[in-house]
């Protein structure tokens, strides 16, 4: 006879014969894989096409292979001269300004192009016409300047004091998105008209930017670093076609860092469930492996059948998981919105499905080898015994799949993952909470046994179902656990958003932000304002420009050119900064450290930093900075150091100088201007636009609902993520209750047939459940909020506000719920008839 | 040369539990049974009837003794390789008929068979069908059969593989008389065409009365043994 181990082929057949074409029994394997797999799948997907789409289109998005920015100047023909050396380069300006026709105007975002703009790409016009750069005295203009101007494409409107003609409407703009937050509907004119409106004069607040397009097989990271080597200090912001539009990259990164974690997070919970659901249908199987033993098979072909059965319901879950996964992301891509650089439409993304299938396999394999590995050792006995004691359980057959699953998901997350310590704190998380909700069900399912028996029989028999010989109380626990663990985060996320939401974006915000105000004139431009809004409140600051260019003790300072990577939080190292001077300390701001500058001081150049940037890269009081403003070097003494309120939405400069610093470097003023609720507004807008010509302002309502939408939206996209861990959870916590329940039938029918009431029996489980759900709401609070604050505070950065009453709500809510699933998955065996219940038994 | 008996046991006891809770179940136990013997085990309840066939079957280790069956040293083997030792030599059949319940009856008895990687499973499984009057049944699932037919899957299901030896466990026990009666005749005529050995644990005293042999039991222990 043949003594050898079943073969993979003979296996799959018994396996095949006794796996139900409808997957009975391990739907809830299916159900926590699909969700699983779909939601990593999904977000893979998403994240993947965008940041591709980023990658292959960045030369069109930043319009060259090569962007040099400046602030407040022109390029110096040495300058323009070695960007010519690379390839040809197209140049112009960018400014806030403002538009006029007739009563109306608009602020607008001012793109002052020269004839070979785009140079990658053509600009779109709603009328069809793909154009580049408007001839002079026309314009291409935003829908939405258009629309608020009331002026159709031949009308006229005014910037800067210059005519001009409305060429078209823009439909696209092919590098829209490396320009940045925009301020107002753009409007593309020709690079004369800035100089001829005078919009360009020193101290204004404009952009200088160079575009170049290198011939075939240029290397625009190294024609970068030859360009920072030759200018070092000339203040120039360089950017190519591999970091075409940074900021959206870093968001979509970070955004997709979170989702995968939700993804994983949903995949733990799934996982959870797969393991009660491998448990619960292997648990059926008793008896036919029991059989299968009986019969010759060894515990090993036992674990190669139920392998093979467990490995195709896997498959089958993952691959509906994927499918959806892909069907989902243009959806997903549709309810983010505004949110997305670009709209991904279907994608096939075979990198980011094989990284969501491997989860999907490794989460599998982890959860359903332990009842596996029990299946292999259900003796043979158990057919002519009820109950027997299992066989050792095989240490070696659990502990390698699940050592190397476990560890072939971390090395996967953390080899995927943008913030590897985030990554590696959100898995150290999870674990530690499994082994938490573990170690609970072990303390409750032994504490209920050492308990004194109750004298009613129901109670009794209550307590019992906690420890009892296949008692589901571990199961229970862990489910309970991660699924009102996941409701409390859930509803601590939302309410702390919409908080912040609230508290960040303030009410009463300054409404117009006022650029560019020639110092010689700021009597009449205040003069303008209360003529046209009388109880405007009016607070102007001198506003210049300009690159930190070294920081540190006097004699050994660093250079940030010399810095291979710049500090955390250390971004006001990073190009030009807004720069101004004071002989107060500006409102809103707090002195943590040193002593402000008396007033009228005239001594040697000092300056205020913010105490954070100073934390940052080490600045302490009497060392000393250089600053770039105009291609001048200005040093000066740091004097003190401030805490600025980003929150106010007012003027936060990171640097303030003395004003003897900078007072003689050309610039102008920048203004706020409240308006009290209820004031006349007659015509600020169109009153600056005539009489400051050159001044833009920026009107702060639009701004605000726009910031609003945005968080609004990436508030239901955390959500939309959530839910999917918590449909897991749910998912879970059904499985848990209805193997429970199974395992309970017999209890209730001799319970029924010995007399105990209906009424009797539904109290003896609400009680059950009750305690359970009662204990865990507490442990799921303080869970659920312990993530939620790390989520909200050390992922986004936003600020801890839960609402706990509604978090509380939310979570009794979970605990109706709960209760509800497991009274109703009672109610069809309460109704039976005992003698019918006791034949189906 | 002489033909190793079926079973050879001797002093074979078995004691479930540890420590306080330690019940003896076999006390020493001293039995040959011959190739091709019909032998039937009878006794009380608890007399440990059910768990003497599963210590000869390999369905579980005596704790003491020694034990050859079909020519191998069940004494010296674990769990897995008792249950290979099975394969194609030990056929058994059940009171309550433990046919897989997600497997047709065709299924059911081709499964032995392919376990022990005998050649055309499904072909022999067919046939075996056939031969206790299956033959129109073989697609039919056990919830679709009756008790006797299923009992019926369950002894063609152990005789499929040719086995030295079958054990059967009270195969009447669950069945009504006259179903019962045909269930007897047909373990018989399957035996004798198989010529195997065969032991039957019953209540019944006319059941045992058709075998060459029978064995009494009494706590643990043989207490008569009488040919026929």
């Amino acid at each position: 006879m043949n003594a050898s181990a079943l073969s993979w082929s003979a296996a799959w057949r018994i396996a095949r014969r006794d796996l139900s074409a409808r997957f009975r029994g391990l739907r809830l394997l299916l159900v926590c894989l699909f969700l699983g797999v779909g939601a990593i799948a999904a977000i893979g997907t998403l994240t993947g096409s965008i940041e591709s789409e980023l990658a292959s289109r960045g030369r069109a998005i930043l319009g060259g292979d090569i962007e040099a920015q400046v602030w407040q100047r022109g390029l110096q023909p040495d300058e323009r001269r070695a960007l010519a050396a690379l390839g040809v380069v197209s140049e112009g300006t960018r400014m806030q300004a403002m538009a006029s026709a007739g009563d109306a105007t608009a602020p607008v975002e001012l793109k002052a192009v020269d004839a070979r703009w785009p140079l990658v790409g053509r600009l779109r016009l709603e009328d069809g016409r793909e154009v580049g750069a408007p001839p002079d005295g026309t314009a291409w203009i935003g829908a939405g300047a258009a629309e608020r101007l009331g002026v159709p494409p031949g009308g006229a409107i005014v910037i800067g004091g210059e005519r001009l003609t409305i060429a078209g409407i823009i439909a696209d703009e092919p590098d829209r998105l490396s320009e940045g937050l925009s301020l107002g509907a753009v409007a593309i004119v020709s690079d004369a008209l800035p100089r001829r409106a005078g919009l360009t004069a020193p101290g204004a607040m404009f952009r200088t930017k160079a575009r170049v397009a290198m011939p075939p097989g240029g290397d625009p990271e190294n024609a970068v670093a030859a360009l920072k080597r030759q200018f070092p200090d000339a203040g120039f912001s360089f950017r190519t076609r591999d970091n075409a539009a940074p900021g959206a990259e870093r968001f979509v990164s970070r955004m997709g860092e979170f989702l995968v974690l939700v993804g994983l997070a949903a995949l733990a919970i799934a996982g959870i469930g797969i393991g009660g659901g491998v448990s619960s249908y292997l648990e059926a199987r008793r008896t036919s492996i029991a059989t299968l033993k009986v019969l010759g098979a060894t515990s090993r072909d036992i674990a190669r059948i139920y392998l093979l059965q467990i490995g195709a319901a896997t498959l089958a879950g993952s691959l509906a998981g994927l499918a959806a996964g892909v069907l989902v992301t243009p959806l997903l891509g549709r309810a983010l919105g505004t949110l997305l650089p670009v709209t991904p439409g279907f994608v096939f993304d075979p990198g980011a499905l094989t990284t969501a299938a491997a989860y999907g396999l490794l989460v599998a394999l982890v959860f359903a080898a332990p009842p596996l590995a029990r299946a292999r050792a259900f003796p043979a006995m158990a057919l002519m015994r009820a109950r027997v004691a299992p066989l050792a359980l095989p240490k070696r057959a659990v502990l390698l799949p699940v050592g190397l699953g476990l560890a072939a998901i971390v090395a996967l997350a953390l080899a995927r993952a943008a913030q590897v310590s985030v990554t590696a704190l959100f898995l150290a998380g999870a674990a530690a909470m499994l082994a938490l909700l573990g170690a609970l069900g072990w303390a409750i399912r032994h504490g209920a046994a050492r308990l004194p028996r109750p004298r009613h029989p129901l109670l009794r028999a209550g307590l019992a179902n906690l420890h009892r010989p296949g008692a589901q109380t571990g199961a229970l626990v862990t489910a309970l656990g991660f699924g009102l663990s996941a409701f409390v985060l859930l509803a601590a996320i939302q309410t702390s958003l919409e908080a912040n939401i609230a508290k960040r974006i303030p009410q009463r915000a300054p409404d117009y932000f006022v650029l560019d105000v020639p110092r010689d004139r700021v009597a009449a431009f205040e003069q303008a304002v209360t003529q046209a809004i009388p109880q405007a409140a009016i607070r102007t600051v001198p506003a210049l420009r300009g690159a930190i260019l070294a920081y540190g003790p006097e004699g050994r300072m660093t250079r940030v050119a010399d810095l291979k990577e710049l500090p955390d939080k250390a971004w006001a190292l990073r190009g030009e900064r807004g720069l101004t001077y004071a002989d107060a300390l500006p409102e809103g701001n707090a002195l943590v450290a040193g002593r402000w500058w008396p007033k009228d001081y005239a001594g040697p150049p000092l300056v205020s930093v913010d105490a954070e940037l100073a934390d940052a890269i080490g600045l302490k009081l009497g060392d000393r900075i250089t600053v770039s403003v105009l291609g001048v070097e200005r040093t000066a003494t740091v004097a003190s150091l401030r805490r600025l309120d980003w929150e106010s939405m007012g003027f936060n400069y990171v640097l303030v100088f003395s004003p003897d610093t900078l007072i003689d470097a050309p610039h102008n003023l920048a203004a706020t201007i409240d308006v009290p609720p209820g004031a006349r507004n007659a015509g600020l807008l169109r009153t600056l636009a005539a009489a400051f010509p050159a001044t833009s302002v920026i009107e702060t309502g639009g701004l605000l609902r726009e910031a609003r939408t945005l968080l609004s939206q990436m508030s239901a996209a955390i959500l939309a993520a959530a839910s999917v861990a918590v449909l897991a959870g749910l998912a879970v916590l059904l499985g848990a209750i209805a193997a429970a329940r199974a395992s309970r039938t017999y209890d209730t029918v001799i319970l029924r047939v010995l007399g105990a009431s209906r009424r009797q029996l539904l109290l003896l489980q609400v009680a059950e459940y009750g305690f359970l759900a009662g204990a865990l709401a507490l442990v799921a609070l303080a869970l659920g909020s312990a993530i939620g604050w790390a989520i909200v505070t050390r992922m986004f950065e936003f600020d801890w506000l839960p609402d706990w009453p509604r978090v509380l709500a939310v979570l009794a809510a979970g605990l109706v719920l709960v209760l509800g699933f497991a009274l109703a998955g009672s109610l069809p065996l309460l109704r039976a008839k005992p003698a019918r219940a006791l034949r189906e038994l | 040369m002489t033909t190793p008996p079926a079973i050879a046991a001797q002093n074979l006891t078995l004691t479930l539990g540890t420590g306080a809770s330690a019940v003896a179940i076999l006390k020493g136990i001293d039995l040959i049974v011959p190739q091709g013997q019909t032998l039937a085990l009878l006794g009380p309840s608890g007399s440990g009837k059910s768990s003497l066939m599963a210590v000869l079957s390999g369905l579980e280790r005596a704790s003491s003794g020694s034990l050859g069956v079909a020519g191998e040293d069940f004494g010296n083997l674990d769990e897995d390789a008792l249950a290979r030792a099975r394969r194609g030599r030990i056929g058994i059949v059940l009171q309550a008929f433990h046919l897989l319940p997600t497997m047709t009856a065709l299924e059911n008895v081709a499964t032995p068979l392919e376990l022990a990687g005998l050649p055309q499973p499904r072909e022999r499984a067919a046939a075996e069908l056939e031969a206790v009057g299956l033959g129109h049944r073989l697609g039919h699932y056990p919830a679709q059969l009756s008790g006797g037919e299923q009992q019926r899957v369950a002894i063609a299901r152990a005789t499929a593989p040719r086995p030295a030896l079958i054990f059967a466990d009270e195969p009447t026990g669950n069945l009504d008389a006259a179903t019962g009666a045909g269930i007897v005749d047909l373990l018989f005529a399957r035996r004798a065409e198989t010529q195997a050995t065969l032991v039957i644990i019953t209540h019944d005293g006319a059941l045992a009365e058709r075998c060459e042999r029978v064995v009494t039991l009494a706590d643990g222990r043989i207490a008569s043994d009488s040919a026929q």
